[in-house]
């Protein structure tokens, strides 16, 4: 709080029904003070003008939705899905949602770094991460998986149940048994396992998730 | 019945009894009980708070204030921080920096929240405060290490360097080797630094000699295995931030920063944890049970590894973290961390058109309902309920900040698919306390309503995207007692509601309005009529009065003040002339 200059207390509203509407002062005993009273009268007053606004807003604001268009230009004013091929992203809403610049540039690096091409990391493979796409059967998020945090299948496997273990609210029993499988390079799914861990993460372009109906 | 009038006492007994008034509200007060306490009080204020640098000109303070040892300047508006204000609009440091050098070099202490510092600024005060001790620069920018690198090498008796979330002009890593080997640090904040080059026998070395450090927050430039050697040279240190936490699992880097964490005894804040690999992890788990504050906002780790950090953490305080923890993480800290003060939760893809985790409403109302302290919330989330808000609004009375951030605009209740009125009208009723609010999500004008009358504590407000006509406005105006701060963009607010409630403005900090229906004609009024404001049309497609007068101005941004209008204005910003024929007399 600014420190006052003034050696009288602040009161708010100092200057009772003090309203630049009517241009000036002589209006104050008509409008009175800014109780409840007031209130009633501006609304009252308000009345009559609410249309005058509305019919304003259609003249003035070309660029605002009116009610009506709401549902279409709701798109407009929304961003986007992130067009994946793009090499930055493009905000459709300046400052929105809103999050500090510096946090933002820390997405955009997080993302140009996932950017996805087949569903598998292109560029950037120098130690930071690996996202891929992660299904599970009966599951409708996809999520995507960094597979530099993890360093065993194990670590892997563990993890992805636990993330999936709340989002599965079907009707299975805790004696279905899933298993882990992958899409290699070559468009192949197989069950993840066999190959050395290394090696797996080199390969892997997709996870998924399925029953082990066996 | 004799009547003892009022006693004086001696000009020092006061002045001691001043001496424990810390608080600039309290010390306002007494500064107006009467002439002598005034005269007293401000020959004996030590900490000058200034929340818009542009109210008062740096020679009015000084002139009041003529012994004071530290000053707080915020300068920028608040929606600055998500690029809503251009470049170059205001919030210079340096006129008061060059007055303060010429009245008195005894100065010890600057902190500067949102103002653009410049190396010559920096330059000046290395140069001109032999005694100084504590720079604090919060989201700042315009400077770059060179700077800093004088203050290392010219402030002999600093004690605090704080750069948090600027922007620096990152041009050598080799500012830390200007730190003289006399001076003893308290505390060193250099996570914004971006340079991949610290000399990082620079860094251990001046912690090594630091032996009084208590915070020190690395950038993410600090690789892993040089975290242990940094700890185990300050083994007092309170509050860490490490820099990346991310590298190939080995054994023995993994043990030496396990040992380096255990001796490190009074740790009770962490931070930091960029690219975090949960591999990692368990090498805090010894600094854990007696952590208070953890930010794990940059760390990308899923729930399972969260909810395992989070159980070892029962007397946790404060919360940063990604919407990552979900639903269930936030179900398991609502009954680990009974102590839990502050939470904030962070989108991990706010640009997504889909969720990409599992979080929504039930993970705040499980908090609410778990931490019974909790009293600040920072939420960001896909959908919401009036049922919830309604239920957190009860569970928490206690709260003083609420800011919900609903990813979508005017997104409305998921359940009912009405206005979230009643959810957010709920939270401003039993919340009496509440200091600080952010709205989002489908709203009319009734919420509006439910604030004017019972927010009578609310001090700040930010609103987007929300409302129905000037009424809203009306209400907020006339209705918040307290409201000093108030932030709108993209509402249909116009004209009537600001010109009828023009006097509330003198009693508030600022106002800001953005994309919003407030025509030219009316600030022109607002500024003619009321002298004690400054009204900032600010619009970059060109001067104002090029368009017609009912035009509405792009932005908006009123502040009261004693300085008059400013002079270090841009192109694109224009101060309402202020009108002396039409004035109050």
């Amino acid at each position: 709080m600014e420190f006052q200059l003034g050696l009288a207390l602040p009161t708010p509203n100092i200057i009772m029904g003090f309203d630049l509407n009517n241009h000036g002062l002589d209006h104050l005993k008509d409008i009175g003070g800014f109780s409840g009273k007031s209130k009633r009268s501006f609304e009252q007053a308000f009345g009559k003008f609410k249309q005058e606004c509305k019919t304003k807003t259609l003249l003035l604001w070309s660029g605002q939705p009116n009610e009506e268009e709401d549902q279409k230009d709701q798109k407009k004013t929304t961003f986007s899905t992130i067009d994946e091929n793009d090499a930055e992203e493009v905000d459709q809403v300046v400052g929105w949602p809103p999050i500090k610049t510096w946090r933002k540039k820390m997405f955009q690096q997080q993302h140009r770094v996932c950017r996805i091409e087949n569903n598998r990391v292109a560029g950037k493979d120098n130690g930071r991460s690996i996202y891929v796409k992660v299904k599970m059967e009966g599951v409708a998020i996809t999520r995507k998986v960094d597979l530099r945090l993890y360093h065993s299948y194990q670590t892997l496997t563990n993890s992805l149940i636990t993330v999936f273990a709340k989002d599965k609210k079907c009707a299975d029993d805790d004696y279905t048994r899933y298993i882990l499988t992958y899409q290699d390079k070559e468009g192949d799914w197989l069950i993840a396992g066999d190959i050395p861990w290394q090696n797996f993460i080199r390969s892997v372009q997709r996870l998924k998730i399925v029953r082990n109906w066996s | 019945m004799h009547k003892k009038m009022m006693f004086s006492f001696p000009d020092e007994v006061l002045e001691h009894v001043f001496s424990f008034i810390q608080s600039d509200k309290d010390r306002n007060s007494v500064s107006m009980v009467c002439k002598s306490w005034y005269e007293i009080e401000r020959w004996c204020r030590r900490k000058v708070f200034v929340g818009n640098c542009y109210s008062v000109s740096p020679r009015m303070v000084i002139r009041r204030f003529p012994e004071f040892r530290s000053i707080e300047l915020k300068g920028k508006p608040h929606f600055a921080d998500f690029n809503l204000v251009p470049d170059g609009w205001g919030g210079y440091v340096f006129p008061w920096i060059a007055e303060m050098a010429g009245a008195f070099p005894w100065l010890e202490e600057i902190k500067l929240k949102r103002m653009v510092v410049t190396d010559e600024s920096l330059e000046l005060i290395a140069k001109s405060f032999k005694n100084f001790k504590v720079l604090v620069l919060s989201s700042c920018e315009g400077f770059s290490t060179d700077g800093l690198a004088a203050i290392a090498a010219s402030c002999k008796n600093l004690k605090e360097l704080d750069l948090r979330d600027c922007e620096v002009d990152d041009l050598s890593g080799h500012w830390l080797s200007h730190f003289p080997d006399t001076v003893s640090l308290v505390s060193l904040n250099i996570s914004c630094l971006g340079s991949d080059e610290v000399s990082f026998s620079a860094l251990e070395r001046l912690v090594g000699r630091c032996t009084n450090l208590r915070t020190l927050r690395l950038n993410r430039a600090v690789p892993l295995d040089k975290i242990a050697n940094i700890l185990r040279r300050a083994p007092h240190l309170v509050e860490f931030g490490t820099g990346t936490y991310a590298a190939d699992l080995r054994p023995d880097v993994y043990s030496d920063l396990a040992g380096a964490f255990s001796s490190c005894k009074e740790l009770k804040s962490l931070s930091g944890f960029w690219d975090l690999v949960p591999a990692y992890l368990p090498a805090i788990y010894p600094a854990c049970s007696k952590l208070t504050s953890l930010n794990l906002s940059y760390a990308t780790i899923q729930s399972p590894d969260l909810i395992k950090l989070l159980s070892q953490c029962p007397n946790l305080q404060r919360l940063l973290v990604l919407d990552y923890i979900e639903d269930s993480g936030l179900e398991a800290l609502a009954s680990t961390c009974k102590d839990l003060q502050e939470l904030r939760v962070f989108p991990s893809d706010p640009f997504g058109a889909e969720p990409n985790v599992s979080l929504t409403e039930r993970g705040l109302v499980a908090v609410s309902s778990g931490c019974p302290k909790l009293q600040s919330v920072l939420y960001f989330c896909r959908r919401m309920s009036n049922e919830a808000l309604v239920t957190i609004a009860k569970n928490c009375p206690n709260f003083t900040r609420f800011r919900l951030c609903i990813i979508e605009p005017r997104t409305a209740d998921y359940l009912t698919l009405e206005p979230l009125d009643v959810g957010f009208g709920a939270i401003v009723q039993y919340c009496k306390d509440l200091q600080r609010l952010s709205l989002s999500g489908l709203l009319t004008d009734r919420v509006f309503e439910y604030i004017g009358t019972y927010a009578k504590k609310l001090e700040m407000l930010s609103v987007a995207f929300a409302g129905d006509s000037d009424l809203g406005l009306h209400h907020v105006l006339s209705g918040c007692e307290s409201l000093r701060k108030l932030e709108i963009r993209d509402c249909p607010f116009g004209d009537k509601a600001l010109l009828a409630n023009a006097a509330k403005l003198d009693t508030m900090r600022s106002l800001w309005m953005s994309s919003c229906a407030v025509s030219f004609g009316a600030c022109k009024l607002l500024g003619q009529k009321m002298p004690r404001l400054n009204v900032e049309v600010i619009d970059e497609r060109g001067p104002p009065d090029s368009r017609p007068e009912s035009c509405p101005v792009d932005k908006l941004y009123i502040y009261r003040t004693v300085a008059g209008p400013r002079f270090d204005m841009p192109p694109f910003v224009w101060t309402m002339e202020d009108d002396p024929s039409l004035q109050l007399s």
